[in-house]
């Protein structure tokens, strides 16, 4: 376990010195900073558009900085080396495996609260009437969204334990936008009745067995909010096992390829 | 004296596209002795790191087996008694060296602050620990690279290319520690392609080309049969060839006859024979075999075989 | 060394994977759809291109919606309709939850596209209607656009009221509907004839209104009481004069307001001044100001079409490309000195008026429920108290009294063409008069000013 922790700090401590990743991060932290200015963009109230913008920014930096800070993670330390000097330490594959993808799991969540922090901060500024509950209602985004990176990640560590970087980047990508976008094509399929059953089962299987990324867009009721969610911390509780079940399913998949695997 | 190290018949393949199995590593018989130092010599790319890397359980070997410290390779318990220190380490450079020692300590668990600011003093580190990793010399990260594989205290050392890219003064700093390690009872594995070094340090050593074990002992039973040249004037000719000295070369000088021959030849024998005849011995230059002389004679010759 | 994978490791992973899937399909994914689904499953008719699908897919979906509304405001500025169509599908789709611009999207399709003479083009009114549908669907939980729907039936169409009715009852039952807006139920109720539940309705804005006056006696809190007083007293009264009462209690109706009805002497005459430009002529004996007589010119086979008018509501799917090869006019004829004459000019705009098949048809409709209070007085809510000895319909319009015409036009004739050269087409009702014979100045005829103050009588000498 020491081991294990040892590698995540460390992991940590690379990520948030890594420059490509805090040039995105302050890319992200500008974008919501000047966000309060954007109200005059829609014919609707700035509060919509001011949340759904920071929470579209907090989502879409917090992706590509989990994509990007994964797929490089295991492939940097064989380039350099590093890795057989753990190696060689009483440290077994699955340890290494672990601690690399708990510190993308640390860093995602240093960065990703610091979004959150000056989103919260520019919310509060911005409305400056509003009570504490609305910024803690607002911030069940980031929290889900943590979630839904974490498993992003998950997917990028997976892959990377046997497929080039590049590929690996491509190949999460295109399962993250599976994940987010299959829903309503699933959801159209299985209400047409001229669907073919083949087709309808292949939509279920992919529905039922890929990472389903949508389910933690939770955005829609808290940029608008006009109905009351009934089972809401259910649902939360919900896909929070969902994304764990599977973040450890992949994990064991990687650990299975990567104990195979020549370095 | 128990084996640090020992395969048999180790192997390792791989499939190529065109050239069917390669054997990087062909068949490896190794016997490293405790308590000495052993020098893995070979070409680059004759199979030395992946040797290493078998023997450490990072890579799978084909057939065969190895055993180091008595157990079978890839044990995690021979992970406490051994460490690695690769060619051209890179570590994490946003560390201090001593952050550094943190970090690899505590993967054995260690925590102890005073060791690793006693294993920085021993690398002659510790008026730089503070400083990044970023900032050392190459020298330097490989000192500190030396002290991160003392961590454990280890029993073994595998030492890939130690001295590779260094400077003479660099050089020298690690020889110095390496040598010290034979002092303290460890086993030190070096893997180099830079014979003078393995020469002053080595007890014992393997040339491995091509995957093959070429040579393999004591340097100095290696390194036996020099030659002697011995040059002398006012003998005939005949005299020096009815000696009938077996591998010997005779050439006519302007100032006389050179005979060049095995250091076996008895070359008391030959001089008195040159006395008796009054002729005058000019000199006599016995030539020793270095250990550059029989990698290349190694490489060259075996190495054409396979 | 042979890597060995544990039996064990292998079941945890099984059963994972089933757990995972279990909760994909149980406990997730139908909340999901429910709460969460931004679209509510309409993105397989989606048609947006890559980059825009890019930003969507960052979670940017509000703010492309909103930049694009603000694209379609300055279109709005420079008067291009047609380009504001799409963005108004397009930001819909995006982002549904953008009540204002399914509103504006209604009021557009609905008002904006017109002639050179201001005409409506109807033929998009469906369109407004199933934008206004859908935009319910995404946004069941706030009352606007079950209000905007209701107020397209109350005021565009103005006409098939029982709608009006069905979407403002469901607009009444989202919590959010402002109090202020739920008078209009009140008044949809008069003009579906169902003057108990306006009355009832009034009743309980009275309510309402003295109740918040007695928490806060605030200026607004009284004004608004009185209002509603007032409102109901004048129901009250209408309901007695107009023969309402009577009637529903199967009493005879001589004595009140509406008795004897009035014969409105319904005459025309359409003459093709020019192509494309018609003139309509004719009598309607009603002399006080405020009757508009509907006129509609259509394809005679135009799809949904109904007397004077059309099915407006036969489409859920948002159509923004009309039947643009067939033509839909409307117009209202306005009666001064109980004459009616008006020159419509369809010659300026083809696309709105194509006239591309053989046979047209035009139609004349009156109907007592459009109608100002002070003509109601006389003709009733549903048209009790008018009668016309050659027009009067009971059938295109249920259980209500309304004038209905029609008469039969070539294109031929709307466009000069063949025997039209140099002949001018004229049709009429058999009924119409020049008005040079005089005929129709017979005072007896004329309903002058009937009102809540003349003594029961309705025509007076």
């Amino acid at each position: 376990m020491k081991a294990i922790f040892a590698i995540a700090s460390t992991t940590v401590g690379e990520a948030i010195r890594r420059k490509v990743l805090l040039i995105i991060l302050l890319i992200g932290v500008l974008f919501i900073v000047v966000a309060p200015g954007l109200g005059i963009l829609s014919a609707r109230s700035e509060t919509t558009v001011l949340k759904s913008f920071m929470l579209g920014v907090t989502q879409g930096v917090s992706a590509i900085i989990a994509v990007i800070l994964t797929v490089y993670m295991i492939p940097n330390e064989i380039e350099r080396r590093t890795i057989y000097t753990i190696l060689s330490k009483p440290v077994q594959r699955w340890q290494f495996l672990v601690g690399k993808y708990l510190g993308a799991v640390m860093s995602l969540l240093l960065m990703m609260a610091m979004m959150s922090a000056v989103m919260a901060l520019m919310f509060f500024l911005q409305q400056q009437s509003k009570n504490a509950a609305e910024i803690a209602e607002l911030l069940k985004g980031p929290m889900m969204y943590f979630v839904q990176m974490s498993l992003l990640a998950a997917v990028a560590i997976f892959f990377s334990t046997f497929v080039a970087p590049l590929v690996n980047f491509f190949l999460t990508v295109g399962v993250f936008l599976v994940g987010v976008f299959f829903n309503p094509l699933f959801q159209s399929l299985q209400d047409n009745q001229n669907t073919a059953t083949l087709v309808k089962k292949a939509a279920w299987a992919v529905n039922t067995f890929l990472p389903n990324f949508a389910n933690y867009n939770v955005q829609n009721p808290l940029i608008n909010q006009n109905s009351a969610i009934q089972n809401e911390g259910r649902y939360y509780l919900g896909i929070t096992v969902y994304g764990v079940v599977y973040i450890c399913i992949l994990l064991i998949l990687g650990i299975l390829i990567f104990d195979r695997r020549e370095v | 004296m128990a084996a640090a190290i020992e395969t048999k018949q180790l192997t390792k393949s791989y499939k190529a596209r065109q050239a069917g199995t390669i054997n990087v590593v062909d068949h490896l018989d190794l016997h490293v002795e405790e308590g000495e130092i052993f020098g893995f010599l070979g070409p680059n790319g004759a199979g030395k790191t992946t040797t290493i890397k078998m023997l450490l359980g990072i890579i799978y070997p084909t057939s065969g087996e190895g055993f180091v410290l008595g157990k079978e390779i890839g044990d995690m318990d021979v992970h406490r008694l051994i460490s690695y220190l690769p060619e051209r380490p890179y570590y994490y450079e946003h560390m201090t060296g001593l952050e550094l020692l943190k970090f690899y300590g505590s993967l054995f668990g260690i925590t102890d602050k005073a060791k690793f600011i006693a294993l920085l003093e021993k690398v002659n580190l510790h008026r730089d620990m503070t400083k990044t990793i970023s900032q050392y010399s190459k020298g330097m990260q490989q000192r500190v690279g030396l002290a991160q594989s003392l961590l454990n205290d280890p029993k073994l050392l595998f030492l890939d290319e130690p001295t590779g890219g260094l400077d003479p003064i660099a050089h020298r700093e690690i020889r110095d520690l390496i040598l010290s390690f034979r002092d303290e009872g460890r086993t030190v594995f070096i893997s180099s392609h830079e014979l003078s070094e393995v020469e002053l340090i080595c007890d014992r050593v393997a040339i491995i080309n091509k995957g093959v074990i070429a040579r393999q002992g004591k340097l100095t039973e290696l390194l036996k049969g020099g030659r002697i040249e011995i040059t002398a004037e006012g003998v005939p000719e005949s005299l020096l060839k009815n000696l009938n000295l077996p591998d010997s070369n005779l050439r006519v000088l302007a100032s006389g006859l050179m005979l060049d021959m095995p250091e076996e030849n008895d070359p008391n024998g030959v001089i008195d024979a040159i006395r008796s005849q009054k002729g005058r011995v000019i000199s006599v230059v016995p030539r020793r075999k270095r250990l550059e002389d029989l990698f290349v004679e190694t490489v060259t010759v075996k190495g054409g075989k396979s | 060394m042979k890597r060995t994978t544990s039996p064990l490791l292998l079941a945890v992973l099984v059963v994972a994977f089933a757990l995972q899937g279990f909760l994909q399909r149980t406990v997730i994914f139908d909340q999901w759809a429910k709460y969460y689904n931004p679209g509510k499953g309409k993105v397989l008719s989606t048609m947006m291109s890559p980059d825009q699908l890019l930003a969507v897919l960052a979670g940017f979906r509000e703010i492309t919606a909103g930049i694009l509304w603000v694209k379609a405001d300055t279109f709005f500025d420079e008067g291009n309709y047609d380009a504001i169509l799409p963005l108004i599908r397009l930001v819909t789709l995006l982002d549904p939850n953008e009540i204002d611009v399914y509103a504006t999207g209604m009021w557009h399709i609905g008002y904006n596209f017109t002639d050179e003479e201001q005409r409506s083009d109807r033929r998009y009114l469906p369109s407004a209607l199933a934008l206004g549908k859908e935009g319910c669907r995404q946004n069941p939980d706030t009352y606007e656009l079950f209000f905007e729907e209701g107020w397209l039936w109350y005021h565009k169409i103005d006409d098939d009221y029982p709608n009006a009715v069905k979407w403002f009852l469901e607009a009444q039952k989202r919590p959010d509907m402002l109090t202020a807006r739920k008078n209009l139920l009140g008044m949809a109720y008069q003009r579906t004839g169902e003057i108990d539940k306006s009355i009832d309705t009034y009743y309980n804005l009275y309510a309402d209104a003295e109740g918040r006056y007695k928490k806060e006696s605030a200026f607004g809190n009284h004004q608004n009481r009185d209002t509603l007083e007032s409102n109901l007293d004048n129901m009250l009264v209408r309901k007695v004069q107009r023969g309402y009462q009577a009637e529903t209690e199967h009493r005879p109706l001589n004595g009140y307001d509406v008795y004897p009805p009035f014969d409105v002497g319904f005459s025309v005459k359409a003459t093709v001044v020019e192509p494309n430009v018609i003139r309509f002529e004719g009598t309607w004996n009603v002399l006080p100001v405020g009757t508009r007589i509907r006129v509609v010119l259509r394809d005679l086979k135009y799809p949904h079409a109904k007397p004077a008018g059309m099915e407006w509501d036969f489409s859920n799917d948002v159509n923004l490309d009309p039947p643009r090869d067939q033509t839909f006019m409307q117009e209202q004829l306005f009666v001064r000195n109980r004459r009616f004459n008006k020159k419509v000019d369809m010659s300026k705009d083809p696309t709105m008026y194509p006239f591309t098949s053989d046979n047209y048809v035009l139609e004349f409709y009156y109907n007592p429920r459009s109608a100002p209070p002070h003509i109601q007085d006389k003709f009733g809510w549903s048209g009790e108290g008018m009668t016309d000895k050659n027009f009067l319909n009971l059938n295109v319009r249920e259980g209500q009294r309304v004038m209905f015409a029609s008469l039969p036009i070539t294109r031929d004739m709307i466009k000069r063409y063949g025997d039209w050269v140099d002949k001018t087409p004229v049709v009429k009702t058999p009924n119409y008069q020049e008005s040079s014979s005089g005929a129709d100045k017979d005072s007896d005829a004329v309903l002058k000013i009937p009102s809540l103050r003349t003594l029961g009588s309705s025509t007076v000498k």
